[in-house]
């Protein structure tokens, strides 16, 4: 559904995307995570016809991405993180407009505006102006606008951002709905957790180069040290750091309190034979297990590496 | 069904919902009616009572000193209903959306100056009533009434071309609004300005040589006086003294300046009108290149 190719940007003398790769197929909701700055919103500007990449292609359904931009437009719907509304234009009517524009007048529109307030559950707030609503409701009926034209891929910036919980699981529930739809998406998100059970595939991008994409377990087991191993000492704190420190699997001590988190990359006969050394050594070990895999201790595991090498 | 511009159509919605315009009609028929009542109490109440007799030749001038203020009103009223065009939806953050559907720049331009000019429509015809005080007296014909609607319109398209053209440029709607004004100043006074400075320059050194009981030379500042073709105000000067003159006092005017070919001496408002629509074309295309975001860099603007 989308191909990106070998994409560059340059702002001045930062490198925003550097031979950014990325491919996305029909049906898939696909997480774009990344550190602030990292080049996700220039990923999608450039997609939209936003914003003119340096070098590189991007292929929507097909179609290339530096030919024909109006029939790209008809095939994408986008919701930019920051938007404003128009004053003075109730909420049937702001849909209405953007029907419009792709030729949807009448009672057509009408008809099919009310249908998408429905699903972002606006419907009871049709004819209340739309700078009078609350930016939950805003944003969920900036997500039915980008629908009015039943486009083939959804690109979300961060939908769920200043949303309070119940607005963000409402989100949720809805790009759900449209992914049971067959809808493509393509959303970015800070909020690791929902992203990680709303997606398919995810892409962790940094520095505008895709560092590691696939489903999520498919990165997490690819990734193997991403889940960090917990050691608490109740005494003899010391003589367990020396042993962590000369085993070799051992990488990025952290030291809290009186608990310990290492990435460990071996598997679980070398976990024993470590937990061994450190009680023989005279630590007094009160815990030690492998955290559970969640994609947030693997951003911070990758994006942390990709520091350190560079 | 006649296809209208959706950009057009939402902002005719959202504009006649804004108290703003009300306070525009009020304000702009407000200052015509005073303006048009002045000059009523001038022809007829002044002069009788202190020249003792009316002079009924002197009544075109009431409609003279109406379309003027009308025009400057225009003058005035445009830049600010459209300096805001583009940089008002780019503060508001509306414009990246509209920019992704299958709208395109051109459209988007074109609607928003279709809802300036039809704003102005609007005043136009909230003002007949003003504009109808001459009809009770006589004087000027439907025709001379259409030809300065129609004046009215070329006007609000050049400026407005003008306020949109800066609207793209600038982020902010205040810089295209100062912008604006400027360029106005500039077209309405500065080519004057220019224009005397030039004759004066010549004329200086023509005093040099110019020997007492000899033919004494006047400085003629040739093809520049083609400038004020572009001045919208030289434009409705043209366009009133033909239509309540005998288009001598324009010849007068630019004889003090210097000689222009007769063609464009008594073709003055055509010409300028055409011309005028002209840079608006030129404008509007520059304007629709500047919105496309996927246009070449320019170098003195950075990328959003």
């Amino acid at each position: 559904m989308l191909t990106i190719k070998n994409l560059t940007k340059k702002y001045s003398k930062t490198m925003a995307l550097d031979n950014l790769n990325l491919n996305i197929k029909k049906g898939e909701i696909f997480g774009f995570v990344g550190p602030n700055g990292a080049g996700k919103t220039t990923t999608m500007r450039i997609v939209t016809g936003l914003l003119k990449a340096d070098s590189g292609d991007v292929y929507v359904d097909g179609v290339n991405a530096g030919g024909n931009h109006k029939i790209l437009k008809s095939k994408i719907g986008y919701m930019p993180d920051f938007f404003g509304v128009y004053d003075n234009l109730k909420a049937i009517e702001y849909m209405e407009f953007y029907a419009s524009i792709y030729g949807i007048v009448g009672k057509e529109a009408k008809k099919l505006c009310l249908e998408l307030m429905e699903l972002v559950q606006l419907s009871e707030k049709a004819d209340s102006y739309v700078d009078e609503m609350s930016r939950g409701m805003k944003q969920r009926l900036c997500l039915a606008r980008s629908l009015v034209h039943n486009p083939e891929l959804l690109i979300l910036d961060e939908p769920a951002s200043g949303l309070d919980p119940r607005a963000r699981y409402e989100m949720k529930e809805i790009l759900k709905e449209l992914h049971y739809r067959g809808m493509t998406i393509l959303i970015s998100s800070h909020i690791l957790p929902e992203l990680a059970q709303m997606c398919s595939h995810i892409g962790i991008i940094e520095k505008g180069k895709m560092v590691v994409s696939g489903t999520v377990d498919e990165i997490i087991s690819a990734r193997g040290a991403a889940r960090p191993i917990l050691i608490k000492c109740t005494d003899e704190q010391e003589k367990a750091v020396e042993i962590l420190k000369q085993n070799r699997f051992t990488r990025n001590i952290t030291i809290r309190d009186n608990l310990i988190t290492i990435l460990f990359s071996g598997d679980e006969v070398q976990e024993a034979a470590l937990l061994s050394a450190m009680v023989q050594h005279g630590a007094h070990i009160s815990f030690f297990a492998r955290e559970e895999s969640n994609l947030e201790a693997l951003f911070l595991q990758i994006t942390t590496q990709e520091e350190q090498a560079t | 069904m006649l296809k209208l511009n959706p950009v057009y159509q939402r902002e005719l919605k959202t504009g006649v919902r804004s108290f703003r315009t009300a306070l525009i009609i009020l304000g702009y028929n407000g200052l015509l009616a005073l303006f048009g009542l002045f000059a009523f109490y001038v022809t007829f109440e002044y002069e009788h009572r202190f020249g003792g007799s009316v002079d009924y030749a002197s009544i075109l001038r009431i409609y003279a000193i109406i379309a003027a203020t009308e025009f400057c009103l225009v003058l005035f009223s445009v830049p600010a209903l459209t300096a805001g065009a583009i940089a008002g939806e780019r503060e508001k953050q509306t414009l990246e959306i509209l920019l992704t559907t299958k709208l395109s720049p051109i459209q988007i331009i074109m609607g928003k100056l279709a809802s300036s000019i039809s704003m102005m429509i609007l005043l136009a015809f909230s003002s007949l009533p003003v504009l109808a005080l001459v009809f009770s007296v006589g004087g000027v014909t439907l025709k001379d009434f259409a030809e300065f609607m129609l004046l009215i319109i070329v006007t609000a398209i050049y400026i407005g071309s003008i306020g949109i053209f800066f609207s793209a440029l600038f982020k902010k709607t205040t810089s295209a609004t100062v912008a604006t004004y400027g360029t106005l100043l500039i077209l309405v006074i500065g080519t004057i300005g220019v224009a005397w400075v030039i004759n004066v320059i010549i004329q200086m050194k023509l005093d040099n040589i110019n020997i007492e009981g000899t033919i004494y030379q006047v400085a003629d500042i040739g093809n520049w006086l083609l400038l004020w073709l572009i001045n919208p105000a030289v434009t409705c000067f043209a366009m009133i003294e033909r239509q309540i003159g005998t288009g001598k006092e324009l010849n007068d005017f630019l004889g003090n300046f210097g000689s222009v070919s007769l063609y464009i001496r008594n073709n003055w408002f055509l010409i300028s009108t055409v011309l005028q629509l002209g840079i608006s074309i030129l404008l509007l295309n520059f304007s629709s290149r500047l919105l496309n975001p996927l246009r070449k860099r320019c170098y003195w603007r950075k990328d959003a």
